[in-house]
């Protein structure tokens, strides 16, 4: 425990030395929010709604703190590691080289979360959000959203050759998904052949779930949500366990 | 416990390449071993089938009669080391890293003590990466002493130095010595091993050519300077001219 304190402590300041996290986890949803709220304001999400658009957006702002750190931060600090061989390093101590990958898996969960409580308090403020679905139930479907895109983030970290390569996949991860999962650009204003396409994104899912959960709509309707999301964590983690490069 | 490092009969290959052939050592407590050889003689492959990062394809080794692999917890409390190239974060400051590793170990000594006696202790606000060549090898030969350790495996620890800096490094490790700590250590400058080694193992091609004392490989060679000796000993060309 005296270790992983430690090691937290510091590799969050490290973090926080870096910048980018700042930036693409907690100050970017704001801006996204902010954007939403000039446009849209108040306004219903359609006519004779019963949440307005924002509520209706919420639930796409808060993903994409999970998925910068997720499928961005994670591949990247873990390939990095790798590379400069601190997680080998690690391995001529008694400590476990697991422990810097919770280290990080937390650090990341703590950007997500704090992203989720400023866009809350934000949205709420200035902007009329009420939260219509159960709080509890919104908190789990956005604790799956995050294990499912850290667990894709984990294995790509895992795997990749090196920190080039690492980069390229997250890119190819984040900006798609990004812009086309609903995360930035709304889902509910894309042309009906885009949405389809952006349905084949697992982020796309994830932010279904979020709505419907902070919307309060019934949650038979994103079973298959919760399944894909459920399946990309169970099989993005196996495959990190079993073939997890340490070096 | 006389032999602190036991390696009998290792070898290890990639593939088609033999990386370390029937390799057997050891270390005495409170002595200083060398591991000497050109690039790609061997010497890193050895050093970390040692220390169980890598798996050898035969052959056994205890470290202060524990498994580098199986022990590795308990061993581990008990043996500081340096690889060839530094490890650590990007913005990572000095103090951080001795306090990260400090964290690592059940017992650690203090690391300001040590930051202190090694002259940097004014440093420790300073990114890691801004130190200069020598401030930086003191400071990762502090990191490798932070578990207390009963012995330290550096690996080419003065590469990259200038002769000021490879003095003072000398310097300590020659005081490590003295207060009787078991050093392993690989290098390719004979000047060094001269000054810091008790027993050292020349490699070519992953094998043994010469193992003893200094002053043995000397005078079972046809030259009177270590530099030469080792040379002699390690030189690949001038074994093919012997074999024809």
């Amino acid at each position: 425990m005296k270790t992983f304190n430690t090691m937290l402590k510091t590799e969050l300041k490290l973090s926080l030395r870096g910048m980018d996290m700042l930036i693409f986890a907690i100050c970017m949803p704001i801006v996204v929010l902010v954007i939403l709220g000039i446009i849209y304001g108040d306004k219903p999400a359609y006519d004779g709604a019963s949440y307005t658009f924002l509520e209706q957006s919420f639930g796409a702002i808060v993903s994409i703190a999970i998925s910068a750190g997720g499928v961005m931060g994670l591949p990247l600090v873990i390939s990095d590691y790798r590379g400069k061989k601190i997680l080998k390093r690690l391995k001529v101590t008694p400590a476990q080289p697991v422990i810097i990958l919770l280290v990080q898996i937390t650090i990341y969960g703590l950007y997500a979360l704090t992203s989720l409580v400023l866009l809350y308090v934000i949205a709420s403020v200035f902007y009329g959000f009420r939260m219509q679905g159960d709080f509890l139930h919104f908190l789990l479907g956005w604790f799956l959203v995050l294990v499912s895109m850290f667990s894709i983030g984990v294995m790509v970290g895992g795997l990749a050759k090196n920190i080039k390569v690492a980069g390229i996949l997250a890119s190819l991860l984040y900006f798609p998904m990004l812009i086309f999962s609903g995360a930035t650009l709304p889902y509910e204003v894309m042309p009906s052949a885009m949405q389809k396409a952006a349905d084949l994104l697992p982020l796309t899912q994830g932010i279904k779930l979020l709505k419907a959960t902070s919307l309060g709509l019934p949650v038979e309707n994103v079973l298959p949500s919760i399944i894909v999301m459920g399946a990309i964590a169970g099989v993005c983690s196996f495959v990190s366990l079993r073939f997890f490069k340490w070096e | 416990m006389e032999n602190v490092i036991e390696v009998r009969q290792l070898s290890k290959s990639y593939g088609d390449l033999t990386a370390v052939k029937n390799l057997s050592l050891s270390v005495k407590a409170g002595s200083v071993f060398g591991l000497l050889g050109a690039n790609g003689a061997g010497k890193s492959t050895t050093v970390e089938c040692i220390l169980g990062t890598k798996k050898p394809d035969t052959g056994s080794i205890s470290i202060l009669d524990s498994s580098p692999i199986h022990d590795r917890k308990t061993l581990f409390e008990k043996v500081g080391v340096q690889f060839q190239e530094a490890h650590y974060q990007e913005y990572i400051q000095v103090g951080e890293l001795c306090e990260v590793t400090s964290s690592l170990y059940k017992n650690p000594a203090d690391y300001m003590d040590l930051l202190t006696q090694f002259g940097i202790a004014d440093k420790i606000k300073s990114p890691v990466k801004e130190l200069s060549g020598g401030q930086k090898q003191r400071l990762f030969i502090v990191l490798a002493l932070i578990p207390n350790p009963q012995v330290v495996v550096l690996d080419e620890l003065t590469t990259g130095l200038d002769a000021r800096a490879r003095r003072d490094v000398w310097q300590i490790l020659r005081k490590l010595k003295d207060s009787g700590l078991t050093i392993l250590l690989t290098s390719h400058f004979m000047d060094e091993v001269e000054v810091l080694c008790d027993t050292i193992c020349i490699l070519r091609k992953g094998e043994t050519v010469f193992y003893g004392t200094v002053s043995e490989a000397i005078e079972k060679s046809p030259y009177e300077k270590l530099e030469d000796a080792y040379l002699w000993y390690s030189d690949e060309e001038d074994m093919t001219h012997e074999d024809l």
